[in-house]
């Protein structure tokens, strides 16, 4: 609780947490009621009677229709789920030893090793996806869900690795050096000892791997073709964006719905990612 | 119930799997499924969705039929089809068929198909292809992509407003038209353009801007920058007056679809564009309606940019598609468009567009289709009026260069950001000299 005078309270804690709350969650309430406003309220001239940008007062379920009904959104849902999820366990698993290696283990180079991993994800997507397309049609696996799922890590390791390293830093050695003394081997120690207690750092690398690839639209962009392949982000642009004409109810309740499992995601696993982020161990 | 022991179940699905290996190895084929020829088309979503519906029920499945060949179409953002090429003809491997827009099939022009002889065929028997169709389709020693559409640019208007300003006929030159801008704008109903990145309502006003005032990006050799002349410098000062005049100053910011939205919400009284705002307010007249709530389709007419001191021109966007050089199925893509483009054929995908395209060569102009609605007549021989980036050269890949990295369309909104005339003409001649030397 906020100690001090009523102003101070209301100056120091209230208003900024107003204002954050309202920068943060007006592009969410922009989307629900763009998606369930009738195209006739949205195309209103600004100048005319009783015009609200804000609110309606004639709900409609048509955009939202629009979406579930003539596009194949429940299908590009599901695809950027299995990917999101494949990609993410896969990063994590090779972005745990990674990051336990780099900043465990003495080896010669283990810091630049660490700092190159990390240059590695700065290399922007939009130059990545050339090359990468060489080697997806090398592999035969274009227009499939592993064209995403195997090239997600390549950006996605990288973080992970990067994260889990500062992480496995923060934790003291002790814990693992008692274990070691009381006879455990290295493996022991880092799968009874470590990772135990880095599981929230492993969950917010998760969440933000998870994150980084629903979102993701360069890659599922070029090396997805078929409508019933495509994933949440490029199948709305795709379908929903005609010429010069975007259809912005269906496109705000596509955001809107995309949005929701990356929510339930974050909601489940908050208290664990706010530790993971802040890198609170307790020693 | 009989239990399956494991070590059973990994053998079975072992021979399984090796048997149905070994089979199509020792066959040497693919299996049945992928033996037939298919041809990968992607094009952009269309703005027109009953065209891309007749093009998936009822023209590929015939063309299918006639041809013996698959063809799947894909259709995506138009903005995304530069990225989809590029990783295309990097990797070898894509889509048979592509959707160019402008002259962005010259930029690929070494991995792109000959597709003279088509071409050649197509042209002549539909009266010719228009100069903008060929600018931006041969290279100057071979036809790189069938022309498919062109979708033409003219500036679509509120008429009541327009007339409570003094106008009942859209302005000729660029001074009327300024001077009607100003008083709309003080009215509350400013004119609307992008100068931002975006591939087309932005360059379509940009250069035939320039052109009308007697600029050009390079001389007729096509290779010396001749933009930084005294023509070009008083385009930009002209511009720069009449942005602030005019226009809704927000545009600077806007993509090709923020106009349209402006126009329909009744923010702005006049914006160059396709035909789309005024066919999308024939789809919802319920929808879009004037501030005193009458249906806006009964308000908007289309005009001509303007002329200048160097005379009246467009840019019409065009499209073309482009047979990729990495296709295998390069023969049955050739033979699809051949198929499509023929006129029977054609006419049926040119109607249903009402007027957004117009077709890419002379005989389209006499389609009774123009004769429905006399709000579309300006679209009818629009094409007629367009140059090609690259003037007074010819379009070719440098010109392609500049027009995608916006160079005439950024030397405009540096002007009206602040930068003098001339500061931002010079800036353009040094983009355009790094280009052309390369």
């Amino acid at each position: 609780m906020v100690e001090g005078s009523r102003w101070r309270r209301w100056v120091s804690f209230y208003i900024p947490l107003t204002a954050f709350m309202v920068v943060l969650l007006f592009p969410f309430y922009w989307m629900i009621i763009t998606s369930v406003r009738p195209d006739k309220e949205l195309y209103r001239p600004w100048n005319a009677k009783n015009y609200n940008p804000f609110w309606t007062w004639n709900p409609t379920l048509e955009h939202i229709r629009m979406l579930l009904e003539e596009t194949m959104f429940m299908t590009w849902l599901w695809n950027t789920m299995l990917i999101a999820l494949a990609s993410t366990i896969i990063s994590l698993i090779c972005g745990v030893f990674a990051g336990y290696a780099l900043s465990r283990l003495r080896f010669r180079f283990a810091g630049m090793l660490g700092t190159g991993i990390f240059i590695t994800y700065l290399v922007p997507q939009t130059l990545l996806f050339i090359p990468l397309a060489d080697i997806i049609r090398d592999f035969h696996i274009g227009d499939t869900p592993w064209s995403l799922i195997l090239t997600y890590p390549t950006f996605l390791i990288p973080f992970s690795t990067w994260l889990m390293m500062g992480y496995f830093k923060a934790i003291p050695k002790e814990l693992e050096e008692c274990a070691r003394i009381d006879g455990a081997t290295r493996w022991q120690a880092m799968i009874w000892i470590i990772l135990p207690v880095a599981i929230p750092g492993i969950l917010s690398a998760g969440i933000f791997a998870f994150t980084l690839s629903w979102n993701e639209f360069i890659y599922a962009l070029v090396f997805l073709s078929s409508s019933e392949q495509k994933t949440v982000p490029v199948g709305i642009v795709s379908e929903l964006v005609r010429g010069d004409v975007f259809f912005w109810g269906s496109l705000m309740a596509g955001a809107l719905l995309g949005s929701i499992p990356v929510a339930v995601v974050y909601s489940f696993f908050v208290e664990h990612y706010v530790a993971g982020v802040t890198g609170s161990v307790k020693g | 119930m009989s239990r399956i022991a494991r070590r059973r179940l990994m053998q079975a699905a072992g021979l399984s799997a090796a048997g149905g290996l070994t089979g199509i190895l020792a066959s040497g084929q693919a299996p049945a499924y992928a033996q037939s020829t298919t041809v990968h088309w992607l094009k952009w979503n269309d703005f027109v969705p009953a065209a891309d519906e007749l093009l998936r029920k009822k023209l590929i499945p015939e063309a299918e039929k006639q041809l013996g060949i698959k063809i799947t179409l894909e259709t995506i953002n138009a903005n995304d089809l530069q990225a989809r090429t590029t990783a295309g003809i990097q990797s070898k491997s894509g889509p048979d068929l592509i959707m160019a827009f402008n002259s962005n099939a010259q930029l690929y022009a070494d991995s792109l198909a000959d597709v003279s002889e088509l071409c050649e065929a197509i042209g002549p028997a539909q009266g010719g292809y228009y100069q903008i169709a060929q600018g931006n389709s041969n290279d100057g020693k071979r036809w790189i992509s069938v022309p498919y559409c062109i979708i033409g640019a003219e500036v679509a208007y509120r008429k009541s407003w327009f007339k409570q300003a003094g106008w009942d006929q859209f302005p000729k030159t660029w001074d009327e038209y300024r001077a009607a801008g100003k008083k709309l704008k003080a009215a509350g109903h400013p004119l609307g353009q992008t100068l931002g990145h975006t591939f087309g309502d932005a360059p379509t006003f940009a250069y035939p801007m320039m052109w009308s005032f007697g600029g050009k990006e390079v001389e007729a050799d096509g290779k010396t920058v001749a933009v930084n002349s005294k023509e070009t410098i008083e385009s930009v000062k002209f511009m720069t007056a009449f942005w602030k005049d005019a226009f809704d100053e927000g545009g600077l910011a806007w993509d090709d679809t923020s106009n349209n939205r402006a126009m329909l919400s009744g923010t702005i009284s006049a914006t160059l564009n396709g035909a789309s705002i005024y066919i999308e307010t024939l789809r919802k007249p319920d929808t879009y309606r004037t501030e005193d709530d009458k249906p806006m389709k009964e308000d908007i007419l289309h005009g001509r940019l303007p002329a200048g001191p160097g005379g009246q021109y467009a840019f019409h966007s065009a499209q073309s598609t482009m047979v990729m050089g990495y296709s295998k199925n390069q023969k049955a893509a050739i033979d699809f468009l051949r198929w499509f483009h023929t006129e029977g054929n054609y006419r049926q995908w040119f109607e249903i567009q009402k007027g957004f395209s117009c077709g890419p060569a002379a005989m389209w102009e006499k389609d009774k289709m123009w004769d429905i609605d006399p709000v579309m007549e300006p679209y009818r021989d629009a094409a007629k009026y367009g140059r090609v980036p690259g003037f007074a050269g010819r379009a070719n890949q440098k010109a392609a260069e500049a027009l995608t990295k916006y160079i005439i369309v950024d030397m405009y909104a540096k002007a009206v950001q602040g930068m003098p005339a001339e500061d931002s003409v010079k800036w353009a001649e040094g983009e355009l000299k790094k280009i052309y030397a390369a």
